[in-house]
């Protein structure tokens, strides 16, 4: 999902620093193809995220957009969740996107502008058995959004969420690891249950932050927009 | 490029606007227009010269004879939007029958009307978009605004069903929930535009017809995977 969304907003016109926890090559031919700049980060450890946004000024001036998209997925009954990996998620996700916020804030001071786009989840709105850790810290996400919404407008900085549904991810291959079953058969069993019929693509995705990261909106502000295919209907 | 942008779209495609000779309507009909639609207007105000049709969206037998025309004359109807609408503010006790009646009728019912009027072209064509203008007092509530709240409320209901009931046929409907906007609804005296009551809100400023066009472009033509949503570019007033 964070390619696609590097691409999309590239092809808008931003210059986009990539930031991933695994030095990849791909990261790097992902960079070099948008023409934009590759960073190797835990966003969870705040030295590491404050050096990231050292490191993106010197290479490409202001950031006027962060999109948080990072995330670490563990599922486990809660009474048996481990409770060192339980707050893992809990600090990569909340905490991880709390540090790149802040990180990201002189510079947007410093311009006066800014759009902050958080990428929660479906089930940070709706919850998910075995999921105590992750939907905890994606329902995290979207108060804090709320709440930086109300907090950072006046300064013409503006914080929204997207809470993505069933997305076509990697993430889908550990589903079908784990239910024993192939990936076709996993998307497939996915796509029965959302009214549209068909599972989302990292595009998707894109889109809506491509249109959250428009610089003429500025009066949605601390909103969540689900992209879901129909299935929760505005229940954020 | 337009303003946003992006690249106009590829090939004539049909946009049906109501309420589109003023304010959200007017706005929607330009951005449209601007990306190379062919966009067909309602309203109460016809104007040849802009392709807008004169029709009181209440009323179902001209929004259909309205559609069917637009069809004749532009082809298949791509996507519509419901922007066709009053406002007033009255104390419960105050709103008489007439009132409550006109303005259940004139906003759910002109997207109900419009909604029976071009969806059975959308479905046996396997797609198309809705989107209905609604706005934050069906989320928020407000003093003096039952009657607008219901009737909006009302279409919040309405997209939601009509996003799973047309899924399967590869319609997608969505509502758009702004805050105040500067347009003619809003009078000059509005309490909406005293100073006091913006600075009350996060953006600090009313929201332009523009955003919400720019936001109904994004509906239309981007958010492939978008149904049933409800996006509210509403200043922060509800949260």
């Amino acid at each position: 999902m964070g390619a696609a969304i590097a691409r999309r907003l590239s092809t808008d016109g931003l210059r986009v620093a990539c930031v991933d926890i695994v030095d990849d090559p791909g990261l790097r031919i992902l960079a070099d193809e948008i023409n934009g700049y590759a960073v190797v980060a835990d966003c969870s450890d705040a030295a590491a995220v404050a050096e990231v946004f050292v490191r993106v000024q010197d290479a490409l001036g202001d950031v006027d957009v962060l999109v948080a998209n990072h995330a670490y997925m563990s599922m486990s009954p809660l009474a048996e969740h481990d409770p060192d990996d339980w707050w893992r998620v809990v600090d990569t996700n909340l905490g991880g996107t709390f540090l790149l916020i802040r990180e990201a804030l002189p510079g947007m001071r410093r311009t006066g502008t800014g759009r902050i786009i958080v990428i929660s989840s479906e089930w940070g709105v709706i919850g998910w058995p075995d999921a105590t850790a992750y939907c905890a810290s994606k329902a995290g996400l979207i108060s804090l959004t709320k709440t930086l919404g109300r907090e950072l407008a006046p300064e013409g900085i503006i914080v929204n969420a997207i809470a993505p549904g069933v997305i076509d991810t990697p993430q889908l291959q550990v589903d079908a690891d784990a239910a024993g079953v192939t990936l076709d058969s996993i998307r497939e069993s996915y796509a029965a249950d959302i009214p549209l019929g068909r599972i989302g693509r990292p595009s998707d995705v894109a889109a809506v932050v491509s249109y959250l990261s428009d610089p003429a909106v500025g009066s949605l502000v601390g909103q969540v927009i689900q992209v879901n295919g129909a299935s929760t209907r505005g229940r954020a | 490029m337009s303003a946003d942008g992006r690249a106009p779209a590829a090939g004539p495609r049909v946009l049906v606007v109501t309420g589109a000779a003023s304010g959200i309507g007017a706005a929607v009909r330009h951005a449209f227009v601007e990306r190379g639609w062919t966009v067909a207007g309602l309203d109460l105000h016809a104007d040849a010269s802009r392709g807008i049709h004169g029709v009181d969206v209440s009323d179902s037998t001209a929004v259909s004879r309205a559609v069917r025309d637009i069809e004749a004359e532009h082809g298949v109807i791509d996507a519509a939007l419901t922007a066709a609408g009053h406002y007033e503010m009255l104390p419960v006790a105050e709103i008489d029958d007439e009132r409550w009646r006109r303005m259940l009728r004139v906003h759910l019912g002109g997207a109900v009307n419009i909604a029976r009027a071009v969806v059975p072209g959308m479905r046996s064509r396997g797609r198309g978009c809705l989107v209905c203008i609604t706005s934050e007092l069906a989320i928020g509530g407000g003093g003096g605004d039952a009657h607008y709240a219901a009737a909006k409320g009302g279409v919040i209901g309405l997209v939601r069903s009509l996003a799973i009931e047309l899924a399967p046929v590869g319609v997608r409907v969505n509502g758009i929930a702004p805050g105040p906007t500067d347009t003619p609804l809003l009078a000059a005296d509005s309490p909406w535009r005293d100073p006091g009551f913006l600075a009350t809100l996060p953006a600090g400023r009313l929201a332009s017809p523009d955003e919400i066009a720019r936001t109904a472009v994004f509906l239309v033509e981007d958010a492939d995977f978008v149904s049933g949503e409800i996006v509210s570019p509403n200043s922060g007033a509800v949260i």
